[in-house]
Formats: C-alpha cells, structure tokens, sequence
C-alpha cells in the first residue's frame, strides 16, 4: 500500500510540473488558432509555424499551431470543435476536407468566431463556409501551370509521386498536370507512402518500368528528397524533366545542380503571416481585405534561387 | 465381484513406429484407490490420455461398468464420469475460486430475457464443497492464484467431485507439493474414495502410493508388470519393479548397495 | 479480472471457520483493489490537473464538455471491443483499417451505387463481421498469434480500401453521404442526436449558451455517445454476470485448461474478433453519418489507440483479466487528455508524451494492483 501511495505522489507532483509550464505565456493579447490537416511527420509546416510565430510576436497576439497526429481528418474536425469551445479570437483551418469540415467551420462562425481558410481547399468552398476569405494557391490551376512549362520542354511520358493520395487536393495537383499536357493521368500518378525509402525505391521501379518517362512531377519535400536521389542514382540528371511543389533547402540545391528545373512555390509563408495580421486587425479595427488571397503559384528556377535559397525551409 | 467402474484390457497405443503403450491393463473398482506408478517416460501420460479420451487407443477395448465403450472426445469420457485433473490442474490463476469451480457449467438464472450466472448458487456450492475437503475459503472470489498449490489441487478434485465423477484421475497431484500439503491432497483423496468414487492416483512416489493405494499397477516401458493387493507387496518391491528391478539391482551392487 | 466485478454478487453468507493463515484484509483495502484502481485514480488525477490549469479556457462550459465526452466516446467505443477481445486472449491490429473500409462501404454504395443508406449500412456490418470471423477463423486454424494475422489484414484493408475508393470514384474521399441519408430510417440511428429538447430549454433558462442564431452552443449528445454508453454496460454485463462472460476469461486465461472443462474456445475468440470488427464499423458508421463523407485514411492507428485505452484500464496485455468499466475510463483518460492539453495551452507536440506517461504510470500501478489481487508473484 505505501507504494501505492508514493506513486500517486509522484503522480501528483509531475502533473504539477507539467502544469506550470501548460500556462498561455500571452493572455492579453488576443488569441488565435491555426488548425491544419498535417500529420506531425509532415515537415513543410514548419514554415508555417514560423510565420505564425513571427507574426504572433510583431501583432502582440498569442497563436496556437494544431493537428491531427496522424492526419486523420476526422479527428481534425474534432480539433476545430475544440478550438471553438475555448473561444478564441479567430481561426484559421485548412479546407482539406469540406464535408468534414463544414459542419465544425460552421459552428465556430455561428458561434460568432471569425475564421479565415488557408492552404488547401478552394475559394468557393471558403465562402460556402462563411469564412472571411481564404488564403491560398488554387492546386489544380498550380498543376496546370506546372504542367505547361513541362509540356515546353517535351514532356510527353510523366510521374506523379504522390506522398499523400488520400487528400483530394494532391491528386488535383496531378490532374492538372496531366490536364495541361493534354495526357490521361491514368497509372502515372503512384502512391509512394510517406516513408524515405520506400519512396525512392517506388520511383526508382516505376522508372525502370516505364524508360520513356521523361517528366516527374512530386508534390512536396516528402517525395522529392527520395525522388532526387532516384533520379541521380538512375544517371537521369538531364534528360529527366523534373518540377515539384514547394521548397527545401535539399530541393534548392537540386534546382542549382539542374536536377530540377523549376519548384512552384505556394509562399506558405503568407498562407500564416496572413490571417493572424488580417484577425489581429479585425478583432482590433474591424477591417479586413475584401477579396480571397492567392499566395502562389510562384515559380522558383536556376534565375531566381540565389535570392530564395537562404530562407529556405525556415521562411520559404 | 462388483463389476469395475472402469476396465481397459490390453490397452495398445502406436504413435507411427514409437509404441507408448504394449498391452496395458487396468480397471478401477468403486471406492477404490487404484495406484498407477511408473518412472518418466513408462508411458502414464499417455494412458491416463487414452482413458480420458484425448487418444484413441490402437488396439485393446475399454470397459465403462462392464459396457464396452468407445470414447471420441474428452467430453465423452467427462459424461461417462470420467474426470481427469491434470498435473497442471486445468485451473485459470487469474480467475476466482467460484469461477473455475464453475467453469464450463455456470449456473444461470433469468432475469427478463438475459440469463445471468446465478452468483449465490455458485458461490454458496463452492464454499460447501470446499469446506467438505477441509479448505475454508476466505471469500469465493479470491483468485486461484492467491491459494497453495494444495489447496488449488482441492479445489480441483472437489470440482470433478460435485459435478459426478465416478472415476477420478490424478495425474501426479503431490508431485510439486511440500510435505504438509501433500498430506493434505492424500486426505483428500481417501474423503473422495469414502464417497464410492474410483480414484486412479498416478504417481512415481512409492511412499504417496502406500499411503493411500488400494491396489497397485506398475507401468514399465509401456507395458503393466500386473497388478497388486495392499498387503501383498512392499514399497521396495514396487521401487524396483518401477525402476525396472534388474537394472537397478546391478546399480546397487556397483554402487555399494546404497540406491 | 473477474475478482472485482464478483464481489458483490460471490460475498457469500458463509464466512465460517476461517484457515487462520489467511491474513485479515481490511474492508476499505478490499473495495479499494479492483482491476479498475488504476484508472479510477488516473480519472480523478486527470480531472484535478485540468480543473486546476484549464478550468476557465471553456474546457469545461457545455461545448467544451462535449468535445471531449464525444472524443472519449469514440475511443471507448472501440476499447470495448478491443477489451473484451483481450480479455479472451488475442488483439485485433486490423481495427484502424477496418474503420477506413466500412466508411467507405457505406459511401461507395450509398452515394456512388445509389443504395439507400440504411442497405449501405447493413452492408457494412455484415462485410465487417464476416471479417472479423476470418480474422478469428485464420487466428485459430493456423495457430499464428494474433498480432501476425491482424497485422496483415491492417494492410489487405487498408489497401483494399484506397484501391476501392480510386477505381470507383477516383478520389480517396467521397463526400455526399449526409445528403444522401437525409430521410433515411437507419442512418439517425448512428449520426442523430437525442435529448435536444433538454438542451434548448437548458438554454432558455441560460444554463448553456446560445450560438447567434439562437440555437444552444450543445443541441443535443450525440449518438455515438450512447453507443459508447450501451456497448460500456453490454460489455459489463457480458463480461462480469453471463456464462459466456466466464468462458471470455477462461479462452484468454489458458485456452488448454478452458478446453478441458468443456468451454468452445474457439468459439468465443471468433466471437470476440467479430464483436471488435461490430465496434469499429459502429465508430465508423457515426462518424461518416455525422461528417458526410468517408476517406480512405480513417482511422489510422485507432487500432493502437483502443488498445492503450484497454491497457490504461487495467487489462493485462496477455489476456484472462481486465474490466470493460476500466477500459472505458482508459478512454475517458484519453480523450480528457488529448484534448483537454489543447485547452490547457499546451504544445501539441507534448501530448504524445503526456500520454506515454500516463501509460507507463498505468500499467506499474496495474501491475502492482494485479499481483495483489491475483497473488501472481
């Protein structure tokens, strides 16, 4: 029984602990909260935690930074729920599932809580949810766009390495690419799992499968580390047409090497600067954009990298 | 003569080309304590098996109160009133006393449409039982594992007991025992040889067998050297026609006469 | 175990002649040990330590309150099954994936196929149960642990479940199911609300808040909290009061010796396995119900997470002994835990370690309580 007793003591003593440090550090400025779909292996988001930091410190505002652990978007909408049961002064969500997400979006607005959507989902959907307006790069357009530089360089045969099929938004992505070269995406868009090394052996096989590939496309840092390190061990540097989504410090230094020819860059930066200076102003001084905001597609090529470069991964 | 509760004439038992049994055989009168002894490996467990029902004998026939039977299943040699307690007891430690006493034939009662253990029978037959074989148990809830391993061996003949054996066999039951509790399982069994119940007792302890054998059958390399009366043989004879007398005898002159 | 849930009904009128080498235990002493001390003390713990740090971040007004009930409730739901399925020895890897592909049963047949909802739904129970019944079947033919063959079928469904999704819609998500029920007699069964009436007169009176369009901040608990509700009291019953209740201990506490006795083991472990396929698809019922839409990534993990809920409740990872009323506060820890750190304005990165002590703490505490009542040593 004494150890019983001791370990409930210790119990006691390390909730204590834990508890001083769960105290809001900001409880006067106002508070916001950022809810994404991305499952915590996700590193892209990094940028946006940046930026929302940043932002949080220059307006004098707390912002919390939630998501699912497994990207689960079920469990999303239960941290959207959740956001609006502790009444925070706005929040921003990513749209990465509508029907899912409505139903949630839509109780924080009744419940009179601005919100504002970011990233995935579309302008249209951000309206139907009675959001503020929405900050983000529309995907199948960034896609097409993708799609056309490749098309201008004789992509005739692609890959779509897909690190995150169950999210409608990536498979846009593909869908436009393979809209604007005008081919039927059919089995060239795979679903590489979120694993390094399995991504790299997928694309490897694919490209050994199929040798008149000559177009890849991936859709994030996720599958375009492993994806590099494919093309280079498959002696393809240069012969491959090679765009991806996003930026990283690993994808700059492929862009200089030509590796890849061009990164489209969606500025997520902005994507959580954005809201948190457009809810600070709100909640302050009821003033807000009027219209939506596209912070991307930007493309990033061999031209433009210098000046990209030294802030990747931290703030591009 | 009574007829035996049980008979098994000339019991063969072939696993592919091992022969575990050569021409066993044995029966059980009521009220008797029959011993089976023999030394590992003679082949104990695989006749107590083949009298179980867990194997089909190869050759020789069983006899269930003079009834020549066939047993296909462990179940049918349990409703001939057959109960086997394994060495291992078959008891759940984590489980309570009430629980395993009743495991496998819970009493029910209804309540509306559901039917539920009926948890006063239960726990009041498994305090009586138990008190009957000299356990008094602290509550019927305590679990199997808070008790001795005397006192699980009990709980484990007193089971087979109420729920109507006519034969009961003992595999090894004092064998990881202490002295104490050993005397405690041996009382036992004569309180269950005064309820006319047949006991098969098997062990490889001359001493257990003579203090509460009725009759004696050594089992050696699968094979029975026959049968004996109390009283007409002595605990060295059945140490040596376990070990096999001549073999044994030759290790005792080579070792100064000591074994 | 079995030790607690007996108490009340085995405290027998005789206490006769005791065996003086039994040690006296004190009243208080014996209501305190049960399977459930562990939880009961985390709950209370748990409880303490937000109303301390989080008692004004709306954690506790009436939609905070519901956030995490209904957080806890999809957990329990689950830990019921997994509870009882670990009780009787085994564990069902495959929950998680089997969420994903009953959701999307009823989507791919209700919106794509056009069926009427409540044929989906039954649908999805039946494709869930033969499942489970082949989860078990293998699990007992081959002889192959548990862990092996439900491992395998997290794969074959989720794989399944993507492969599905694609060729007939080509989207990982289909969306339309809400509309698609409207009308339905079944589907309220499983995304519907009760007791709204209780809750706007709660907020006529101000009790509870009120959104701006007049409606109460909670209009009702929904039902995938009295599933939870239903299957913690079947289980319970089941587990505690019933024979087959017995026989569940017994095939989990050494299958040979349930055998010799005369319990049909294999039948009450296949039963179990198709009972955790019946509570994962309920889960994933409610959910694509209450959200509109099924995905292929649904309830990823789950299967771990049922499992922790169970094991924070005081079962015993080897079967034969736990409690489906402490699986259910493991639950209830779990959900209070995962969301109410968010209230408590914590780093959400610090959830996961929040919970692997709260794991660890259980299962010393339930190790220890165990060996005191099992006398295991």
């Amino acid at each position: 029984m004494k150890t019983l007793s001791r370990m409930l003591l210790g119990a006691v003593a390390l909730a204590g602990t834990l508890g001083m440090a769960a105290m809001p550090a900001n409880a006067d400025g106002e508070r916001f909260v950022l809810v994404s779909h991305a499952p915590d292996s996700d590193s892209w988001w990094n940028t946006i935690k940046n930026a929302i930091n940043i932002a949080g410190e220059q307006m004098g505002v707390t912002v919390e930074y939630r998501n699912p652990p497994t990207g689960d978007l079920a469990d999303m909408a239960r941290i959207v729920e959740q956001a609006t049961a502790s009444n925070p002064d706005g929040i921003i969500v990513t749209i990465a599932d509508f029907d899912v997400l409505s139903g949630p979006v839509n109780g924080a607005v009744d419940k009179g809580i601005p919100v504002i959507t970011i990233n995935s989902g579309t302008k249209e959907q951000s309206e139907k949810l009675h959001a503020l307006l929405h900050v983000g790069q529309p995907e199948y357009d960034a896609g097409f766009g993708a799609g056309k530089r490749a098309k201008e360089a004789g992509v005739t045969k692609f890959l779509c390495v897909n690190h995150y099929i169950t999210n409608p938004a990536s498979v846009e992505r593909c869908q436009g690419y393979a809209d604007a070269l005008g081919v039927e995406l059919g089995n060239q868009m795979i679903d590489s799992g979120q694993d390094p090394a399995e991504i790299k052996n997928k694309v490897s096989a694919y490209l050994r499968a199929n040798p008149e590939t000559n177009g890849i496309l991936t859709l994030g840092p996720t599958s375009a580390h492993p994806t590099i390190a494919a093309v280079q061990e498959g002696g393809l540097v240069g012969s491959m047409h090679f765009g991806t989504f996003d930026l990283s410090g690993e994808i700059a230094e492929a862009i200089k090497g030509d590796v890849i020819a061009f990164a489209i860059d969606q500025q997520p930066y902005l994507q959580g600067y954005l809201p948190v200076v457009f809810l600070t102003n709100y909640a302050r001084y009821g003033v807000i954009p009027a219209s939506h905001v596209n912070s991307g597609p930007g493309f990033v090529t061999k031209s433009n990298i210098a000046q990209v470069e030294k802030l990747a991964g931290e703030i591009r | 003569m009574t007829t035996p509760l049980i008979e098994l004439r000339d019991i063969e038992k072939h696993f592919g080309s091992v022969i575990a049994l050569a021409g066993v055989s044995l029966s059980v009168l009521p009220g008797e304590c029959h011993c089976l002894l023999g030394d590992n490996g003679a082949g104990k467990s695989t006749f107590i098996k083949t009298m179980s029902g867990v194997h089909m004998p190869t050759h020789g026939e069983i006899l269930v109160e003079g009834r020549k039977t066939v047993f296909d299943s462990p179940r049918d040699a349990m409703e001939a009133g057959i109960a086997t307690v394994y060495q291992d007891l078959a008891m759940i430690p984590l489980m309570s006393v009430t629980r395993n006493f009743w495991m496998g034939r819970e009493p029910q009662k209804r309540v509306g449409p559901f039917k539920f253990i009926d948890f006063d029978k239960a726990n009041s037959v498994t305090m009586e039982e138990m008190a009957k074989m000299g356990i008094h148990l602290r509550e019927p809830a305590q679990a199997v594992g808070t008790l001795s391993g005397g006192e699980r061996q009990t709980v484990a003949i007193s089971r087979a007991v109420y729920f109507g054996a006519k034969v009961l066999i003992l595999d090894e039951p004092t064998s990881a025992l202490g002295v104490r509790q050993t005397s405690n399982v041996l009382a036992t069994i004569a309180k269950v040889r005064e309820k006319g119940i047949g006991v098969v007792f098997i062990t490889h302890n001359v001493r257990h067998a003579m203090a509460v054998g009725d009759r004696f059958t050594v089992l050696n390399r699968g094979k029975t050297l026959g049968t004996a009366l109390r009283g007409e043989i002595t605990a060295e004879e059945l140490q040596d026609m376990m070990a096999g007398g001549r073999e044994l005898a030759d290790l005792a002159e080579v070792l100064g006469g000591t074994v | 175990m079995s030790v607690e849930a007996d108490r009340n009904p085995e405290s027998s009128p005789q206490q006769a002649a005791r065996d003086e080498r039994v040690r006296e235990i004190s009243p208080v002493r014996k209501a305190l040990i049960r399977p459930e001390l562990g939880a009961i003390c985390g709950t209370i713990l748990v409880f303490v330590f937000f109303l301390a740090v989080a008692r004004d971040s709306g954690m506790f007004s009436a939609d905070g309150a519901l956030n995490w009930t209904v957080v806890s409730a999809q957990f329990a739901v689950l830990a019921v099954g997994a509870c009882l399925l670990m009780i009787a020895g085994e564990f069902d890897l495959s929950v998680g994936s089997m969420i994903g592909f009953s959701g999307i049963v009823i989507a791919i047949t209700s919106v794509t196929w056009g069926w009427p909802v409540w044929a989906g739904i039954l649908t999805a129970f039946a494709l869930a149960l033969a499942l489970g019944w082949l989860n078990g079947y293998l699990v007992i033919r081959t002889g192959l642990p548990s862990f092996i063959v439900t491992l395998a079928f997290l794969y074959i469904l989720r794989g399944l479940t993507i492969f599905a999704s694609i060729a007939t819609t080509r989207k990982t998500i289909i969306g339309g199911v809400r509309e698609a029920a409207e009308g339905d007699w079944l589907a309220p069964l499983f995304g519907g609300k009760i007791l709204n009436g209780l809750f706007v007169t709660l907020a006529d009176w101000g009790w509870i808040g009120k959104l701006r369009n007049g409606n109460p901040v909670v209009d009702g608990i929904p039902m995938l909290v009295v599933w939870a509700l239903v299957l913690i009291v079947a289980g319970h019953l089941l587990l505690t009061r019933t024979r087959f209740g017995n026989w569940i201990f017994a095939s989990g506490g050494d299958a040979q010796a349930a055998r010799y006795v005369g319990v049909p083991v294999n039948r009450v472990k296949i039963a179990m396995f198709m009972l955790t396929a019946f509570c994962a698809t309920v889960f994933a019922t409610c959910q694509v119900i209450e959200f509109g839409s099924a995905a292929a990534d649904r309830g990823l993990l789950k299967e771990f997470e049922a499992i922790i809920s169970v094991v924070i409740g005081g079962a015993l990872l080897t079967g034969g002994y736990g409690s489906v009323i402490g699986a259910a506060l493991g639950a209830l820890i779990f959900g209070v835990v995962q969301q109410g750190l968010f209230f408590a304005g914590v780093e959400s990165s610090l959830f996961r370690v929040f919970l692997g002590v709260i794991l660890l703490m259980a299962v010393i505490l339930n190790t220890y309580i165990r060996r005191m009542i099992t006398g295991e040593r």
